[in-house]
């Protein structure tokens, strides 16, 4: 396991807390959740694109783990 | 034989009134709240139970009777919606019987309780310690309601300063495997949503007897077949750690980068997902 792909693999999880936040959002009765979950993903949203770029960075800088 | 057919006649006409009258008056009248209703209540009944009976007497005075009684009522509690006076005078106030935690002898006398009365009250309230209560008061209808003082009430989340996520009622979206449509557009569901979460769970809809969505739009499901195990909704939980996983990856890859920029990067966002997690707990916890 590189460090690479460990950031790669936190990204991936990210993206799965956000998409699950975003159906908890949708499905949930109560305003005040709605809210928390609703604003919650938007900060995963940025924390996500922060990894994401840190991602590209690494591949740049040590190619040869790009794609792994 | 003729007296057996107007026994029968009397009998569904009499069930028939009773059961017009006290629609017509309502859930108060069966709870028999106020003095009024109660005496009303008891009235009718025997009433009826007199006119069913004495076959000699004409039946229509009996049913007279009822109506009156069914129409003063009404009167009364019509009356007793406009004006707090009158509402006083013929439903009664509460009487307050202890007060600081100390018993009012002289009000309890004046309504007649003994001490052995007030505290087999106080009993059926769960409550064995008269020293524990700040305030009880002797409602109208006879039963007795009591603030406990506030070191001997049950704990509640607010006291330890916790905060807790507002539920809204849970909706019962199938009985006996029909779907009930109203409940259903109420939780801000559709069929299809529906049938999609039932095959999630592998069950069909008429081994169904009965399904809850609750505040989080999560399915619970009861089976007329109770062999079968049917999972619980744990997204929320397993959420949760998968966010406090993502929470200590971020922490860990701040600690073993060396460039400074970086290192603030996942410090930043590792507290960012914290304070998420914090605000989140109460929504994602059982």
């Amino acid at each position: 396991m590189t460090v690479a792909s460990n950031v790669k693999q936190c990204l991936a999880s990210l993206k799965g807390i956000e998409s699950q936040l975003s159906i908890l959002a949708l499905n949930a009765l109560d305003e005040e959740a709605k809210t928390a979950f609703h604003e919650s993903m938007l900060v995963i949203g940025d924390i996500k694109k922060d990894l994401e770029y840190r991602v590209l960075e690494l591949e740049r800088l040590e190619p040869q783990y790009k794609g792994s | 034989m003729n007296e057996w057919s107007e026994l029968l006649f009397r009998t569904f006409l009499f069930i028939l009134s009773l059961f017009l009258v006290t629609k017509l008056l309502g859930k108060k009248q069966i709870s028999q709240l106020t003095l009024f209703e109660y005496i009303s209540g008891i009235t009718i009944g025997s009433i009826a139970g007199e006119a069913i009976t004495g076959l000699e007497k004409n039946y229509l005075q009996g049913l007279t009777a009822i109506v009156i009684f069914g129409v003063i009522t009404f009167l009364a509690d019509y009356l007793s919606l406009k004006s707090k006076k009158f509402r006083d005078w013929v439903e009664g106030k509460g009487t307050v019987v202890i007060k600081d935690g100390k018993i009012l002898e002289d009000n309890l006398k004046k309504e007649r309780y003994t001490v052995d009365e007030l505290s087999s009250l106080l009993r059926q309230q769960n409550i064995f310690n008269v020293a524990d209560v700040e305030f009880a008061l002797i409602e109208p209808e006879g039963r007795i309601s009591a603030l406990l003082k506030k070191e001997n009430r049950p704990l509640t989340p607010k006291d330890l300063q916790m905060k807790m996520p507002n539920e809204k009622e849970p909706q019962t979206v199938i009985i006996d495997g029909k779907i009930l449509d109203g409940e259903l557009t109420e939780a801000g569901k559709g069929r299809g949503w529906l049938y999609s979460e039932l095959e999630k769970l592998g069950v069909t809809l008429d081994n169904v007897f009965m399904a809850q969505v609750n505040s989080y739009g999560e399915l619970t499901v009861d089976l007329y077949d109770d062999k079968i195990q049917v999972p619980s909704p744990a997204q929320r939980p397993l959420l949760l750690a998968s966010l406090k996983k993502a929470q200590a990856d971020l922490e860990i890859f701040s600690l073993s980068t060396d460039c400074e920029k970086t290192k603030a990067m996942y410090k930043k966002n590792a507290d960012l997902l914290q304070e998420t997690i914090n605000k989140l707990s109460p929504y994602l916890n059982g």
